[in-house]
């Protein structure tokens, strides 16, 4: 079958695919299930996405050759198909689709990123601003101080 | 751009070649997306809806002057939403295309509708010669259409060509799909199935391709998905409907202008 290079992998519900810090070399194709991805942050950890059927992840880490920046955890039942760092290629070319929705999803990731930056320095200017008016009530108690 | 949308009702179509000199689909396309319209179901248009490469200036104008309006008319509502995909006859019009404003052109569409996923897609990326000699297949193709203006039939002759080379000489040289069988018999390449065997192994209930004039069905992926093709206009046209996760292959079999006229506004 032409699409047997790709490896396909099952998991249980609860199942870890990688972990954060792995060293990791393949990117997934979630061909059936749910998968949560998941980052620690102050000992806990944050739920960053879940992942549906046709979702793909993992590919960060075959991109950049570095290790893994999160964990997957199997939400369900699930099979995925593994595709290895030379395999992305021959993906591309016998579906050259993929590339396009691949550089939409990171396009998505950026401007959600760009969005949650822009979030956190607006929230950063306002405490900025409060702390500002906090320490001049403080010092010049007798003048007004606008809200 | 959109790749992904969910669409619950929605009728899927290829190769309409408007403005071909060896077709005349404006009248059996207007009604098709009118009958679309009356139903509440969208429209995908997947590829070739217009053809560039075996028109003339004057049979290009007069049918796209003659659909437009049309096209304003049953769209005007706002109740339907036609997606447009881009085919290799119709390339060098998408801007144009996207002036129009009633169509969202799009370069293949992932469609969610229940709990199926649905990949369509015009299909000319899958074909080797296409992307091999690019410039070589469009003069072919033109010199093809010169050669239908002189006589018609050739088209034909093409075609019974292409089910001799898939059904029997591919077959004889043992270079057809592992599955195939229903769809080369059609006298469809191995290429396209083995592109959508791809797809399907991305997670996708059912792959839709045009392009080939092959229309038929053939399982993917053990039997856990399918491949459509929805063949053209130049003969019997088909169409796939997605009904809340429903995919039926028909074909559509126009009901003719006064059915239509008696349809719900």
């Amino acid at each position: 079958m032409s699409a047997n290079y790709l490896e396909e992998l099952s998991y249980k519900t609860g199942d870890v695919i990688f972990e954060e810090g792995d060293k990791g070399t393949d990117m997934f194709i979630l061909q059936e299930g749910k998968v949560a991805v998941f980052r620690k942050f102050a000992d806990e950890e944050v739920l960053l996405a879940t992942l549906d059927r046709g979702d793909f992840f993992g590919e960060m880490a075959l991109l950049e050759n570095l290790p893994r920046s999160a964990t997957c955890r199997a939400l369900m039942a699930t099979r995925l198909a593994a595709i290895r760092r030379g395999e992305l290629l021959m993906k591309i070319r016998r579906d050259p689709t993929f590339a396009l929705e691949m550089l939409q999803h990171m396009s998505r990731r950026i401007r959600y990123l760009d969005e949650q930056l822009i979030s956190l320095m607006e929230r950063e200017r306002v405490s900025r601003e409060e702390l500002a008016r906090v320490r001049a009530a403080s010092e010049y108690p007798d003048k007004e101080h606008a809200a | 751009m959109i790749l992904n949308v969910q669409e619950d009702r929605l009728l899927i179509t290829s190769d309409t070649h408007l403005g071909s000199l060896f077709c005349n689909p404006r009248p059996g396309l207007t009604h098709f997306l009118e009958y679309a319209r009356v139903h509440k179901y969208n429209v995908c248009v997947n590829g070739d809806g217009i053809d560039v490469l075996h028109t003339s200036l004057r049979k290009m104008t007069r049918e796209t002057a003659g659909f437009l309006p049309e096209l304003r008319r049953i769209t005007d509502g706002g109740d339907i939403t036609i997606y447009y995909t881009i085919g290799n006859h119709d390339i060098v019009l998408e801007h144009y295309l996207a002036d129009w404003g009633r169509l969202r052109l799009v370069p293949f569409l992932n469609v969610t509708s229940g709990n199926k996923r649905i990949r369509i897609e015009h299909g000319h990326l899958y074909d080797p010669f296409f992307l091999k000699h690019p410039d070589l297949q469009d003069a072919l193709t033109r010199f093809g259409g010169l050669i239908c203006r002189i006589h018609p039939p050739w088209y034909h002759w093409y075609k019974l060509y292409g089910v001799l080379k898939y059904r029997y000489i591919y077959r004889l040289l043992k270079r057809t799909h592992a599955e195939g069988g229903g769809f080369l018999d059609a006298g469809e390449r191995p290429s396209y199935v083995e592109a959508a065997e791809e797809l399907a192994r991305r997670g996708f209930d059912a792959v839709i391709f045009g392009h080939t004039h092959n229309p038929g069905i053939l399982p993917l992926n053990g039997g856990k998905a399918r491949y459509m093709n929805t063949g053209s206009w130049f003969s019997q046209p088909y169409y796939v409907e997605l009904l809340n996760g429903e995919i039926a292959f028909k074909p559509w079999l126009d009901p003719g202008p006064l059915a239509m006229a008696s349809l719900a506004p």
